[in-house]
């Protein structure tokens, strides 16, 4: 056991993960702090919360009710935050440590998960401050012991629970809408499921024996997912199936090379687990919309045209930010087979523009909240396809990590560098200087136009543009390339 | 057709390749053999312009690899799996190679046929990233082949192979030789090495430190040499 936590330790420091430049560390490590201070903060002052939520209400009841609910959403979230942190146990399986050495380690280690450690700073602090000063010490320690043990329990859980949900997947949909539904009738106060487990948790001041309940629970949760990793230690229970059928995009072929690059590029979307997460993230982020296009910035046309960028901007940014890493792991193939750069560019820019134009299409809605939306977003994606595609490219060059394909794109900041954070400084300073000039001669309110003009002169400049990119990556080939084998 | 000249490439202090003159012929067999580390990948690499090269530079029928993309036309190649697309299926991955050297679809299934010996797709819609090393293998291989190409080179194309393709490459290899083309293989089995390439070269700490043609008594020499005291 102790070896195999060197070994762990030895896999999470050498991981490509810390293998990028130190601005990122630093930022990563700054935006982890800032989010466990957000959370204790709001575990610190739940009791103010809660109390502010539901008046009238005993505090401790009503945070229970809201556990309950807490606990249940934690289930779904586990299962598409939570990596199960099954370290390659195929080295092993061959030398003389005992099998359930391998399989428990697994299992202790997602112990240690940032899922955990958030129930934990949002609970303690009220456990703390509430809890503990205002119940007696034998009903506080079950409560606790219970409250500590659903969060193991789920954690457990969560083995077994994405084994069925990624069969299944209509049972996360059907858990959603079995929690909604209890929500509503919670809400509506017709029944109230949330009520009987707080209830539950009351129970536990009368008989404290009842805390062993839910650590029954953890425990079997625990060796159920045990009983699970034992069942799957074999080599050939990794094989997965695919579906090389349904997104084989045989008609682009018939578009000659340029057509081909295309087919190519979606398969790599839809046949990799990054990319693909990745462009279903981003279709999620087309309903900003709704957030954004509120009063306050409806009266703004450059906060609007802000929005719009984004919105029109977002399927293609968040995929091409990583242009040539993507390729990075068969970026030789690239380079020795008779094909020129130009149109290799050339294929992701016409891409890059289906994606802005469909992102279009499908915000174009939104000018039902105001007409204005429309003329400006038409204006906008001129500025999108032709400007701020050659602006994701450029920074793409910049690129020098590799990218795994096949890994999930949740907490994965592998091929993120400081060049995707200066990208952004020209993608909006442009819009801000065009603003500028025309607020300067009193016509703030057609800054778009100026935005959109100079998105369609790119666009009639688009293969000078393609070649200068394309001749960058000429130059910049044995940097990337050599950084791509890593 | 192959012309290296001062060529070096310095990795760090303790490693260089360094090859001062090497003339490669129209129609050579090329073998070459060394033990790990000895630079065979990096020669390859360099004659592929994959790596820039320190000092010297590589000619492809007197044109140099790193000024112009002229040789990719007449020139196949594979070292490794980075030369395959992971997420197409092996089909997919020889329309698209044979895309880009204009061949259509049909072509590519007259080639599938004539080669389906060697590799046949029994599951169509297995990924590339999915098969055996030695599937991979064969993959990459005969996707050099798919452009006739004057210049074929390959990194241990003998490695993860079963007996039966083996013995199909080489006499793929021998066949493909004996009508012109020029071929550049390495590879750590000597036998083979003997048995079909025309040239050998033994390279060692980034250095060439023999180059014959091949006669009856390679093997026996190549042995001797490799022999550990």
């Amino acid at each position: 056991m102790y070896q195999l936590l060197i070994h762990f330790w030895k896999e999470k420091l050498r991981s490509p993960f810390w293998q990028k430049s130190i601005f990122i560390n630093i930022l990563l490590g700054f935006i982890g702090i800032y989010l466990a201070l957000n959370i204790l903060m709001l575990g610190f002052f739940a009791d103010k919360i809660v109390a502010e939520l539901f008046p009238n209400q005993d505090v401790l009841a009503a945070f229970n009710r809201l556990l309950f609910y807490y606990f249940g959403f934690d289930i779904v979230i586990r299962f598409f935050l939570q990596q199960l942190p099954v370290m390659s146990i195929q080295p092993y399986l061959a030398l003389p440590v005992k099998k359930s050495t391998l399989l428990h380690f697994p299992l202790v280690r997602s112990v240690f998960n940032f899922l955990n450690l958030f129930a934990l700073l949002l609970i303690l602090p009220f456990f703390f401050k509430v809890v503990l000063s205002t119940q007696t010490p034998l009903y506080s320690v079950s409560w606790i012991v219970s409250v500590i043990s659903f969060i193991a329990f789920n954690n457990f859980l969560n083995f077994t629970a994405k084994k069925y949900f990624v069969k299944k997947p209509l049972l996360v949909i059907l858990w959603i809408v079995a929690l909604s539904i209890f929500i509503y009738l919670d809400i509506a106060k017709i029944i109230s499921v949330s009520s009987l487990y707080s209830n539950a948790l009351g129970l536990l001041s009368q008989t404290a024996l009842f805390a062993l309940l839910p650590v029954v629970l953890a425990i079997a949760s625990y060796f159920f997912a045990y009983e699970l990793l034992r069942r799957n230690a074999y080599i050939e229970g990794v094989e997965k199936q695919n579906n090389a059928k349904s997104t084989s995009f045989q008609f682009l072929s018939n578009y000659g090379l340029i057509g081909t690059l295309i087919g190519s590029e979606l398969k790599l979307i839809f046949r990799n687990k990054r990319p693909k997460s990745v462009f279903y993230l981003s279709i999620f982020f087309l309903l900003y919309g709704f957030i954004f296009y509120n009063d306050q910035y409806l009266n703004s046309p450059y906060m609007l045209t802000f929005v719009g960028i984004f919105l029109t901007s977002n399927l293609a940014m968040f995929f091409y930010q990583y242009a040539f890493s993507w390729e990075s792991s068969f970026y030789d193939m690239f380079l020795v087979h008779r094909i020129s750069t130009f149109n290799f560019v050339l294929a992701k820019y016409y891409l890059f523009a289906i994606m802005c134009v469909a992102s279009y299409l499908v915000t174009l809605p939104y000018a039902f909240i105001d007409s204005k939306i429309a003329l400006i977003n038409t204006a906008i994606v001129l500025y999108n396809v032709g400007i701020t595609s050659i602006l994701v490219f450029f920074s793409g060059t910049f690129s020098s990590s590799s990218i795994d394909l096949g890994r999930s794109q949740f907490m994965n900041y592998q091929g993120t560098g400081a060049h995707h954070f200066l990208m952004m400084i020209p993608l909006f300073g442009i819009p801000m200087i065009i603003y500028l000039i025309f607020s300067l001669i009193g016509m703030e309110e057609f800054g778009f136009f100026g935005v959109g003009l100079i998105g369609a002169i790119a666009i009639l400049l688009h293969r000078q543009l393609v070649g200068f990119i394309s001749n960058r990556l000429v130059k910049r080939k044995y940097i990337m390339s050599s950084g791509f084998r890593k | 057709m192959i012309e290296i000249l001062k060529l070096q490439k310095v990795y760090s202090q303790s490693f260089a390749l360094t090859i001062e003159n090497l003339k490669i012929n129209k129609g050579e067999l090329i073998g070459l053999v060394g033990n790990n580390g000895a630079g065979k990948t990096t020669l390859l690499s360099l004659i592929l312009d994959l790596i820039k090269a320190t000092d010297g530079h590589v000619k492809s029928k007197d044109l140099q690899v790193d000024k112009t993309d002229d040789w990719k036309n007449y020139t196949g190649s594979y070292l490794n799996e980075r030369f395959l697309i992971p997420y197409l299926t092996p089909l997919e991955f020889f329309e698209f190679v044979g895309n880009l050297y204009g061949k259509n679809k049909s072509d590519i299934s007259i080639f599938m046929k004539e080669n389906e010996d060697f590799f046949s797709i029994e599951d169509k819609d297995l990924y590339i990233r999915e098969l055996s090393a030695g599937n991979k293998n064969k993959v990459g291989i005969l996707a050099t082949m798919i452009s006739n190409p004057e210049i074929i080179i390959l990194d241990e194309p003998f490695a993860n192979l079963d007996p039966s393709s083996q013995l199909w490459l080489k006499s793929k290899l021998k066949d493909l030789n004996a009508k012109g083309t020029t071929i550049i293989i390495s590879s750590h089995d000597l036998m083979h090495v003997t048995e079909i390439c025309s040239r050998i070269l033994i390279l060692e700490n980034g250095k060439i430190v023999n180059d014959s043609k091949t006669h009856s008594n390679s093997l026996q020499e190549l042995e001797s040499y490799f022999k550990l005291n």
